[in-house]
């Protein structure tokens, strides 16, 4: 061997000449208010330099350490931003119970994350599980062992940087990585993929899950603690018909979801995208009766984990029903909203 | 199964014997040839390639870790220079002297020396820092004369010669296998170049072209060091055989 | 009661050691009442033979020095150092005097299967014919008892010391001293004969064994007149003195000590003694029967201490010779020491008998 080895790495073109890519990224999607932080472009930053500041995504020092790359722009999906929405393509619609494991609603997209890694498929998915204040961290699961410490699983309803956690998942992993996430992140994961071979072959299982809106963590803690509901206290949180229902430990605290819309981040206005149409396997609580899960089966490597989960038993099946999820569809479509120089605050 | 026996000597070969043991005794008992090395007057004269103290040129050190990464006893740690770059420390009290950070520094930059002997008045001082790893290890010489060792025919003789033998030795680098950086994926190479900026050979080039980045990997130049390799965001770099 | 001391007075001065260096001084104290009787008491002969050379003066700076030697020339030869740590300057010379020392006041264990009261008294006892020889061996012209048999009557003693060893084996009842007590038996039939043959030899070939004329008459040293029955001699007494590579009784690596091994203190001190004591006469024997004992060029100033200071050095020779064979040989096994001692030995000792006859019967 020897001699020259050449390649060439395609990267668009500068949106703000003279600039950092960066600068055109924070200029196209964080300032404008697309910003759904997905983190996907956190993911990707060679020098790890891009950080949510003050719920804000963005990269400080970019003057000193930014190799200006390009690849948050190539990664970001609202650069070029191309809303999906619908049920989208799917292979099976279905509810499941899992008998293995509590979460949510049917705990199963515990049960496909640890199915998968049984299978040998994975052997890393990306979970996120809370602290006691209900502050989300990421981690990295290899075992089902590591569930039975804390509290993990049941729906957080804040961001969590669980595409930061990704590329180290993906290089250091043999087998495959799995992820979860809100339709943001599927899509920041899709376009990892459409543009590195290296996330094309090792992200394996791409779950998502139905998702009206998220929150930044301190503007709910804030707005919770207002109603009287303490993070401690908490035992599960879930946005059902309308409503928000805090379960605590001395009692329930409902209100409704409309009340919310005054903390709804602007990167989740502009979301179409309520089922998670570009996953491999969509899990939400709309659509099948309580203590089941929807799974609505998009790719083949969630229909081989659903049939391992038939064969082996893991899960009780159940109806689902798509019909139930239309109105949510609609609404988020209809919700679509982008705030122009024009409008006044 | 063999039987031993004394073996079958005329009278005169006996007499010859003990006159030979004896004359051995009395020539001992006048000079004993003993082989036994008067250390610290005399000094074994060691071969050039003995494995002793180190000696560091930080001229030549790129940071690229690899004497600390292949430390079979972790005796290296790498401490931060003014300079921000990253250069080694030797615990002497861990090290085993097996010369495999010199054989792994790329640029050369490790440089053996006869040195052995040095003394220490307590543990803590055994921790080499940098700036000491510059000049050899001092020693106190007290020897005048080196010896070394000779074998003629079944005899071991010790031979003493006058003058110090010469610590500091002018070897040739070793022979290693050559390797160079190749790029297995390169569809996932992000453009960020951070490779190029830690190349100390000019080995992997940028160019910026209208529709992107182009990277060109001149192996010629390259040493092998792995400095690209361990910084490359997405690990696409990896050593190859020459 | 003057009558009989004036009458001592003259025996003694009539034998007295003459000394001409110190002659004036030995003047001046003679004329000191008390001190005068004294010095003429030390310095008649026999006494002087008995207390001071070949005595218990010599005796006892040689077993000062002789284990030192011993040691210290084998660790030269072994390429080691030998004693250092007492004294390194001087290289450790007062080694035996520590040593003394520690006998003096270890704990002597007198065990329960000891046999009473030979135990205690064997050390003691066997001192008797480790001495008596010393009377009879002159220093030159120094002699305690003048005989015409001298050198039989030391022969005769000498036979008589590994009765005293076998006596210590038995007295003390164990099972390594019983194992080393046997090998010493055995080694005794082993080396007696030649011992006593090659000594024959000589006297047949002096034609007298009295020690002064057998001194007198080796203008050429006995060495040389019959060296067979030298060689015979040496290695006989060193079966005798247990010297390596004869040390079959003792045999520390193997026996932990033979006979000696129940004792410890100011017992093993004496018997520690006897056996460096045993070396002495046999050198003084060998001396005198081989190296002319006492003759050499006169210091005319030392008078009779002359003829006393080539003796010491002509033993010690010898003493040395026996000694550094420990360097050099390892140790027989008993059935070839007892080989050993009846072919090759006692065959060389028979022919020096016959090179004596025929030596007489020419010369």
């Amino acid at each position: 061997m020897g001699g020259l080895l050449e390649w060439k790495v395609r990267v668009p073109d500068k949106p703000m000449k003279d600039r950092l890519y960066f600068d055109g990224l924070k200029a196209n999607v964080i300032d404008t208010g697309l910003c759904s932080r997905c983190l996907t472009c956190a993911c990707i930053c060679p020098v790890d330099g891009i950080r949510v500041v003050d719920d804000k995504v963005d990269f400080p020092d970019r003057e000193e350490r930014c190799r200006d790359c390009g690849a948050c722009i190539r990664v970001c999906p609202r650069f070029d931003y191309r809303p999906k929405y619908g049920m989208g393509d799917y292979l099976e619609f279905t509810a499941a119970r899992s008998k293995r494991f509590s979460g949510q609603d049917g705990g199963m997209v515990t049960e496909i994350m640890i199915s998968a890694i049984e299978m040998g498929m994975i052997d890393r998915g990306l979970f996120v599980g809370r602290d006691e204040r209900w502050r989300p961290q990421v981690f990295h699961l290899h075992d089902s062992s590591q569930l039975e410490v804390g509290t993990l699983s049941g729906t957080k309803y804040t961001f969590a940087t669980v595409l930061k956690e990704l590329k180290k998942a993906v290089l250091l992993t043999r087998n495959g990585v799995g992820v979860v996430g809100t339709p943001c992140i599927v899509s920041g994961v899709r376009k990892l993929q459409m543009e590195f071979p290296l996330f094309r072959d090792r992200v394996r299982l791409v779950i998502g899950l139905f998702c009206t809106e998220n929150f930044h963590y301190d503007e709910l803690m804030r707005f919770l603690e207002k109603k009287g509901i303490k993070p401690e206290m908490l035992i599960k949180t879930d946005i059902t018909k309308g409503r928000f229902i805090a379960t605590m430990v001395d009692g329930e605290v409902k209100f409704k979801v409309k009340e919310l819309e005054e903390i709804l981040p602007s990167g989740c206005s502009v979301c179409t995208d309520f089922t998670a149409v570009e996953s491999d396997v969509s899990v939400g609580s709309v659509g099948s009766e309580p203590g089941f899960s929807t799974v609505v089966v998009r790719g083949k490597s969630a229909e081989e984990v659903i049939a391992y989960i038939r064969e082996k038993g893991y899960a009780e099946f159940g109806e689902g029903d798509p019909g139930q999820l239309d109105f949510l569809i609609d609404y988020k479509v209809g919700r679509f909203y982008v705030k122009t120089k024009d409008d006044k605050d | 199964m063999r039987k031993v026996v004394a073996p079958d000597y005329t009278v005169f070969e006996h007499v010859k014997r003990h006159a030979e043991a004896v004359k051995t005794a009395i020539r001992e008992a006048i000079i004993p040839e003993s082989v036994t090395c008067s250390y610290p007057k005399e000094r074994r004269k060691m071969p050039a390639s003995f494995r002793g103290y180190l000696i560091f040129d930080p001229d030549r050190c790129i940071s690229c870790f690899g004497c600390a990464f292949i430390c079979p006893a972790n005796a290296i740690r790498m401490k931060e220079a003014e300079d921000g770059r990253y250069y080694p420390t030797i615990d002497y009290g861990k090290c085993i002297f097996c010369h495999f950070c010199l054989d792994s520094c790329p640029e050369g930059a490790l440089k053996p020396t006869k040195i052995h002997d040095v003394a220490y008045r307590d543990l803590d001082r055994m921790l080499t820092l940098t700036e000491e790893m510059i000049e050899p290890p001092e020693i106190i010489r007290e020897d005048k004369r080196y010896v070394e060792y000779v074998i003629d025919g079944r005899d071991l003789h010790l031979r003493r010669v006058d003058g110090e033998d010469e610590l500091l030795v002018d070897l040739p680098p070793p022979s290693k296998v050559e390797r160079i950086v190749s790029c297995i994926d390169p569809e996932s190479c992000t453009g960020c170049r951070i490779c190029e900026e830690v190349c100390e050979h000019g080995v992997i080039r940028s160019s910026v072209e209208e529709d992107g980045v182009r990277m060109v990997i001149d192996s010629e130049r390259c040493t092998g060091c792995g400095l690209c390799v361990k910084e490359c965001s997405m690990r696409v770099l990896r050593l190859v055989r020459r | 009661m003057t009558g009989t001391v004036e009458a001592l007075i003259n025996l003694m001065m009539a034998d007295q050691v003459a000394i001409p260096l110190l002659d004036p001084i030995l003047n001046i104290l003679y004329g000191i009442p008390l001190l005068g009787h004294l010095l003429a008491l030390i310095l008649w002969k026999p006494l002087f033979a008995a207390l001071i050379c070949p005595g218990f003066a010599t005796l006892g700076g040689l077993l000062m020095l002789l284990p030192w030697i011993e040691r210290k020339l084998v660790a030269r030869i072994q390429w080691r150092i030998g004693p250092h740590e007492i004294l390194p300057r001087m290289g450790g010379v007062i080694q035996l005097l520590a040593d003394s020392l520690r006998f003096l006041f270890q704990e002597v264990i007198v065990h329960r299967d000891a046999k009473q009261p030979y135990f205690l008294q064997f050390p003691v006892l066997s001192f008797i014919p480790a001495l008596l020889p010393l009377l009879f061996i002159p220093a030159g012209t120094i002699i305690a008892i003048e005989s015409p048999y001298g050198a039989q009557i030391v022969l005769a003693m000498v036979t008589l010391f590994p009765l005293f060893i076998l006596g210590l084996g038995w007295a003390s009842n164990s099972r390594f001293a019983y194992i080393g007590t046997v090998r010493e038996a055995f080694v005794y039939f082993g080396y007696e004969i030649a011992l006593i043959v090659s000594a024959f030899a000589m006297i047949v070939l002096y034609g007298t064994s009295d020690p002064l004329a057998i001194s007198g008459m080796q203008q050429v040293p006995g060495i040389i007149l019959n060296p067979v029955a030298a060689l015979a001699f040496f290695i006989a007494s060193a079966m005798a003195t247990s010297r390596l590579p004869f040390e079959i009784p003792e045999a520390d690596q193997e026996l932990a000590g033979g006979p000696h091994v129940e004792y410890s203190g100011i017992l093993f001190g004496l018997i520690y003694v006897i056996s460096y004591e045993k070396v002495y006469i046999l050198s003084g024997l060998m001396t005198l029967l081989f190296l002319g004992g006492g003759s050499g060029p006169e210091i005319r100033v030392l008078g009779d201490l002359s003829g006393l200071i080539w003796f010491i050095l002509k033993t010690l020779l010898v003493m040395i010779a026996l000694i550094a064979l420990r360097a050099i040989y390892p140790r027989y096994r008993l059935d070839q020491a007892l080989r050993i001692g009846w072919n090759p030995v006692f065959t060389l000792s028979t022919i020096a008998v016959g090179v004596s006859l025929m030596e007489v019967l020419l010369l």
